[in-house]
């Protein structure tokens, strides 16, 4: 097992190395020049010169690389051209909003999609089913902000019943917390249901044919229990995998989300950052939730023994 | 979906007709039977008539700028209204339809293209494999968002570049297909049969490997124009896409932003749009997904 975890540890370091070779070289992949771009249509030729240093283009590609590199290894991911602050520093302030809405969308969504997939499954072709799928096929083409604006609009500007926009740390309580990202939070799961529910779905079906869910039956099993126990424990393995495969649309869903609910998070800062071409703030960003989504991978790998102990490393 | 499933085995059974059936009578049985490849793909179809014929459809310059008629509510003369700067609302999301189209369909083309030769070179030439696909896994660690936000704060906001951003944010995906289907080619006996008969591996590529990964990445191209929808209006949503006069949906519910709380149909007439074209490409997905191979159908 502990030789499995760090061979599993070990393949994760030349993804990681690609992810930072391929953000390091978006500078370079670009079509036009980046420092002209970055320092904007007013900007003289001097300025166009002093971007172009402080993002290292000057110098050649693999030396830059490599100083860069080495910078991000001692956790250093540079220095905002707009602020001047360090783009760590940045992330530091806006980490709570976002994990804060990424885990109660999580939560969320795993409450409401599982269920959703099983009971699905168990009333194949019956319009419990055809419901449950038409949903699904709607989360998945309903853009993350028409629902976020739709939901607003009705459950905070009509009925009132929720705040419109804002966060509230949670040092100020649970419940102003949570009242304002219940809207955000909603918004988000829904492509993300829409995915487990699918995926439940299909590997239950898959399951219920086994032989051993007809042997609970006929052994005179309630439903309830060959569901969740029997057929669930079952299809856990594919749903986790989606559930840990999934996070890179919650992360693409949170920048929208976040504008919609005016939410101070990352999301926040990556499009702030875009509107001031602050490129280091956006790469900082980038490296730092591939680097989160790789992880949430690599602990739902190594997760996989707990759920199927079949699985043996 | 199982409904389609059992359709699909339906469809072989009868193949058997008497009398050979005319290509329209095929047509129609098979649009019978899959239901929304019939539903997605006569949506699509709408919408891109809209798209070519737009300025036929009583359209106005979506362009044309008039202070004296800022945010006018859905009226008999502007029948989506007015935006902040008088522009015709409806013209806009008309003319709105083209950049979408447009977006989606070349972004599944080119990475299409792109994700086959990788995906090719991958499952054939064994020394590149290992490199490509490490660096394919780490561009999928990469969520598409942020990578397409990335390339674009690098670059000019042009169709062009949108395009570029969102294709290198989706070839990954083409590639990991194809390699599959590769490799999982190779292993099968007329391969190998063809392999011992002395066939050149272009031979092989064009007769045997090609015609097989044509039905999953016509799905996956689907999904991928889908995808690619929805990225182009979140970019532009967000100014980080198309410049903003031109009229795209991303770009209608970005000026409606601000004023949302008080002319709520300024972001939904393009929502709208942009939902029922996306749910149309989705649904022409699982329906070819369904019909093209029965025993893929249930896998996503």
């Amino acid at each position: 097992m502990l030789a499995f975890v760090i061979r599993r540890i070990i393949t994760t370091i030349p993804v990681m190395a690609f992810v930072a070779l391929f953000v390091f070289s978006l500078l370079y992949i670009a079509p036009g020049d980046p420092a002209a771009v970055i320092a904007g249509d007013q900007a003289s030729p001097a300025d166009v010169e002093r971007i172009r240093a402080s993002l290292g283009l000057d110098r050649a590609y693999l030396v830059r690389f490599g100083e860069w590199l080495f910078r991000v290894l001692q956790g250093d991911l540079g220095t905002s051209i707009f602020t001047s602050l360090p783009v760590t520093q940045l992330i530091g302030q806006r980490i709570e909003p976002t994990l804060s809405l990424m885990v109660l969308t999580l939560i969320f969504a795993i409450v409401i999609a599982v269920p959703m997939g099983v009971i699905a499954a168990w009333k194949a072709g019956t319009w419990i089913d055809k419901f449950a799928m038409a949903f699904a096929v709607l989360g998945f083409s309903v853009p993350v902000f028409v629902v976020g604006y739709l939901l607003a609009y009705t459950f905070a500007l009509k009925l009132d019943w929720l705040p419109v926009q804002g966060y509230t740390p949670l040092s100020q309580g649970f419940w102003p917390w949570l009242r304002n990202l219940i809207l955000p939070a909603v918004t988000l799961g829904f492509v993300y249901i829409a995915l487990i529910a699918r995926i439940t779905r299909a590997t239950m079906l898959e399951v219920l044919q086994q032989d051993y869910i007809r042997t609970a039956r006929s052994k005179g099993l309630g439903q309830r229990s060959i569901l969740f126990l029997h057929a669930l424990k079952n299809a856990a393995v594919p749903v986790i995998t989606i559930i840990g495969i999934g996070i890179a649309l919650l992360i693409g869903g949170a920048v929208v989300t976040e504008s919609v609910f005016a939410i101070p998070g990352l999301g926040r800062l990556t499009v702030d950052a875009i509107l001031r071409r602050d490129y280091p703030v956006i790469q900082g960003v980038v490296l730092m939730f591939s680097f989160v989504y790789v992880l949430v991978n690599l602990l739902i790998d190594l997760a996989y023994t707990l759920v199927d102990p079949r699985i043996r490393y | 979906m199982t409904a389609q499933t059992e359709n699909a085995t339906g469809a072989i059974t009868a193949a058997r007709d008497p009398a050979e059936p005319t290509r329209l009578r095929r047509f129609l049985r098979y649009l019978r039977r899959h239901p929304s490849v019939a539903v997605g793909g006569g949506l699509l179809l709408i919408m891109i008539l809209i798209g070519v014929f737009a300025p036929l459809l009583w359209t106005v310059d979506p362009t044309a700028i008039s202070p004296a008629r800022r945010t006018r509510m859905p009226s008999e003369q502007y029948w989506f209204g007015t935006d902040m700067l008088g522009r015709d609302i409806y013209s806009r999301v008309v003319y709105g339809a083209r950049v979408s189209l447009v977006v989606g369909f070349t972004v599944a083309l080119l990475s299409s293209v792109v994700g086959l030769a990788i995906g090719l070179l991958s499952g054939f030439v064994r020394w590149a494999d290992g490199i490509i696909m490490r660096a394919i896994d780490g561009m999928m660690s990469i969520p598409p968002i942020l990578l397409a936000i990335a390339l674009m704060a690098l670059t000019r906001g042009s169709v062009g570049n949108v395009i570029i951003a969102i294709t290198l944010a989706e070839i990954p995906r083409v590639a990991r297909l194809v390699r599959g289907v590769v490799l999982s080619l190779r292993e099968q006996p007329y391969v190998e049969a063809a392999v011992a008969l002395g066939a050149r591996t272009p031979r092989i590529i064009i007769r045997h490997i090609l015609p097989n990964t044509m039905a999953p990445m016509m799905v996956q191209a689907t999904y991928i124009c889908a995808s690619a929808m929805i990225i182009e209006a979140i970019l532009s949503f967000i100014g980080a896409g198309i410049p903003p006069a031109t009229p795209s949906w991303g770009n209608i519910m970005a000026e409606g932003r601000a004023l949302w709380q008080v002319r709520p149909h300024i972001v939904m007439f393009p929502a709208i749009f942009l939902s029922l074209t996306v749910l149309a490409v989705n649904l022409l997905g699982d329906g070819l997904r369904d019909s093209l191979d029965p025993r893929i159908a249930k896998s996503l």
